[in-house]
């Protein structure tokens, strides 16, 4: 970690980018949500418009649908959406991820161009009732039957949006008698297949955005299987350190506006804040300015040519502090938020409440840091 | 700087560092304390900040400053080489004069405007001092009787300005000085608190009670987690207002660096706290070198800006866009 001089600025190419795609949102505003429009199915609205300018996938390369440029120019992007208050592009550069390193070629060429275009919607079948922070003891089964398809069968939890989706990354156990990471296989599953069973979560929002999904005698095809068979832990790791990122996530931006409204307020109302509110404020501006020195030094180190790894643990932490405690102090200076109802802060504010849970606890999060980064030792009790 | 170069620089001075470390706070003594600034006056870094443009940029300065900070030394690397000299560089002052280190306020803070009463800082090797004042009015002061402060390895004395003042920086190389000031003193705790954290993570591997390393316990693991979640905060923030130095107006580059000053102030002292409760009852005691990081990141704290400054300060609108 004796790292010399990096360079935190952005790359001239990556300038003209945001300028491109500025110009381009000129002309393609945002559209409004119709009354009777769930948000998702907006979201998909604007996931079709956003890539039918071409920002959506900037990552992957031209062969699969994308346009070969790399994570940072997708990243800038998000950047610029968010800065606009715009909702992000679609998050599914993880499960381009998984495809890109673990799909077939045939697959990565069928697969790709369709989820970038949204003309497929993808969920993730990971977390199960009984397996959430320990994954591994994931009990969803994909027996092998004598004709080579399997039967799956299991039950599925927080699948976000699986009642919107067409396509289902899955992920069950293969081999009962392998140690558990190597014992399982990722799946495309088609969430129209027989046996399948989606039904909704309504979450502490109100919102209905995760989902079980219940899986009895379900036939998946040979070649529905991503990568080998056992190669499943491995892609879902893979995976969800691309989803730990401040920076993949596009979150960055919109933390900076909730700040700057929040000083711009505290100014106006400078007789009758309370006191402390003031210092408490700027504690969320250091907030926000690390996570911004912090995302660009690992933009520099990434472009330095390092490969995200554990590290991405120190990064979830650190956005999950300043998510929660910015939330908690828009609560504080907008209280009417809790005197109304469907407040927008407020829903931000719960959700923010979920920060420390989604994509691996935060302590989950310490656990890796320690065993991963620090090399403490396991439990070596004699 | 080169970067071969650089690394040349940070590797003499991560030797120098080895070799002149006290172990414990009775190893500091005169003597001991003019040997290192000999040492490290021998390095021949007098110029890095020199000259025009400089011959270290701020960011390479603020890694040399948390190799500095890495291990309990008494030399002034910041005053003396790093902060003096890059005042008399902005004021365009080319005198071959007595070897200087900067005066701050009685309680160390950046001082008011015409303070008369100062306090040098960081004055090993030193033989009179700079003041800059909150107008950008830059004096010179002379040295007076040794100060105590609760930082063991840093020395403070009285100062007194003296003589017409020297120049006076313009709005803009007020902000260049005060953020670079900022990023600078804030490295040196960074290296402080990255180190400490090390060296306690190093010994929660080997200490063992109920027949385990305690560092198998997740509650020791926890503790040690976040202590390095903060490590990393406070650099990245560090490093990055260092870069805003060399590249961005200094207005924005003065903002991320009353941020960075602002995190260093909380974590640094944070992260030293969870270092000495995993180490337990021998970092409560003076031959561990456990209080002379506690007390180098806790005087830090309060030295340029404290966090009852900093945090107003950047909530006001204006503060960074």
């Amino acid at each position: 970690m004796t790292d010399g001089p990096l360079d935190f600025g952005d790359p001239a190419d990556l300038e003209r980018l945001r300028r491109d795609f500025r110009a381009w949102l000129a002309d393609h505003p945002l559209p409004e949500r119709r009354p009777d429009e769930p948000v998702p199915a907006f979201l998909h609205r604007w996931h079709r418009i956003l890539h039918s300018g071409g920002w959506v996938g900037l990552d992957v390369p031209e062969e699969y649908g994308g346009r070969g440029l790399t994570p940072l120019h997708q990243v800038a992007v998000s950047d610029e959406l968010g800065a606009r208050g715009a909702p992000g592009v679609p998050r599914i550069g993880y499960l381009a991820h998984a495809l890109m390193e673990f799909g077939s070629e045939e697959q990565r060429r069928r697969l790709l161009p369709r989820m970038l275009a949204g003309d497929d919607v993808w969920c993730q079948g990971f977390s199960e009732p009984g397996a959430g922070s320990d994954l591994a003891g994931m009990s969803t089964r994909a027996q092998r039957r004598p004709d080579g398809d399997y039967l799956v069968n299991g039950q599925k939890l927080w699948t976000s949006y699986a009642q919107y989706s067409g396509l289902c990354l899955l992920l069950a156990r293969t081999d009962r008698t392998a140690p558990a990471h190597a014992s399982f296989s990722a799946f495309v599953l088609p969430l129209d297949r027989a046996g399948v069973t989606v039904r909704p979560l309504r979450a502490a929002s109100g919102d209905e955005e995760f989902c079980e999904l219940f899986l009895d005698d379900v036939r998946i095809e040979e070649s529905e299987r991503v990568g080998a068979e056992g190669d499943g832990w491995p892609l879902a790791m893979t995976t969800v350190s691309y989803e730990r990122n401040a920076l993949d996530t596009g979150h960055l931006s919109k933390y900076g506006l909730l700040v700057d409204r929040l000083r711009r307020t505290a100014h106006e109302r400078s007789d009758s804040l309370p006191d402390g509110l003031l210092a408490q404020i700027g504690r969320c501006v250091v907030d926000y300015q690390v996570l911004v020195a912090h995302a660009r030094r690992r933009t520099a180190q990434r472009l330095a040519g390092q490969v995200a790894g554990p590290e991405s643990s120190v990064d979830k932490l650190l956005m999950t502090r300043a998510e929660q405690r910015l939330y908690e102090t828009a609560l504080l200076v907008f209280p009417d938020e809790l005197h109304t109802e469907g407040g927008e802060v407020f829903a931000d504010y719960l959700y923010s409440r979920a920060a420390s849970v989604y994509g691996g606890t935060s302590q989950i999060q310490r656990n890796i840091i320690a065993k991963r980064l620090l090399r403490l030792p396991a439990d070596d009790r004699a | 700087m080169e970067s071969e170069e650089f690394t040349l620089v940070r590797d003499m001075v991560r030797a120098f560092a080895t070799r002149h470390a006290v172990a414990s706070a009775d190893d500091i003594t005169p003597k001991s304390r003019a040997a290192a600034q000999q040492a490290l006056d021998g390095l021949g870094l007098a110029e890095l900040r020199r000259t025009t443009p400089p011959a270290a940029t701020a960011q390479e300065c603020a890694l040399l400053a948390e190799e500095h900070g890495r291990l309990p030394l008494t030399t002034s690397l910041l005053g003396t080489v790093l902060l003096a000299p890059e005042l008399l560089r902005l004021l365009g002052a080319d005198e071959d004069g007595p070897r200087l280190t900067v005066a701050l306020a009685p309680d160390l803070r950046l001082p008011g405007p015409q303070a008369a009463d100062l306090r040098a800082w960081d004055c090993d090797g030193a033989e009179a001092a700079l003041c800059a004042d909150a107008e950008g009015t830059v004096t010179r002061a002379e040295l007076g009787s040794p100060t105590p402060t609760a930082d063991l390895l840093r020395s403070a004395r009285q100062a007194y300005a003296v003589g017409e003042p020297l120049g006076r920086l313009a709005a803009q190389d007020r902000q260049r000085w005060q953020g670079y000031a900022l990023v600078v003193v804030a490295s040196e705790l960074v290296g402080a608190a990255r180190s400490f954290v090390e060296q306690s993570v190093e010994y929660a591997r080997d200490r063992v009670q109920y027949g385990r390393r305690i560092g198998s316990f997740q509650a020791v693991q926890h503790l040690l987690a976040d202590a390095t979640v903060l490590v990393e905060a406070c650099a990245s923030a560090t490093r990055y207002a260092a870069w805003c130095l060399d590249h961005e107006p200094p207005d924005r580059a003065l903002a991320a660096a009353r941020a960075a000053k602002a995190e260093v102030n909380a974590s640094a002292v944070e992260a030293v706290y969870a270092g000495m409760q995993v180490f337990g009852g021998i970092a409560q005691t003076w031959e561990h070198p456990a209080h002379l990081y506690l007390r180098r990141v806790l005087v830090g704290a309060t030295v340029l800006a404290t966090t009852a400054d900093l945090l107003p300060a950047l909530a006001a609108p204006e503060a960074t866009r």
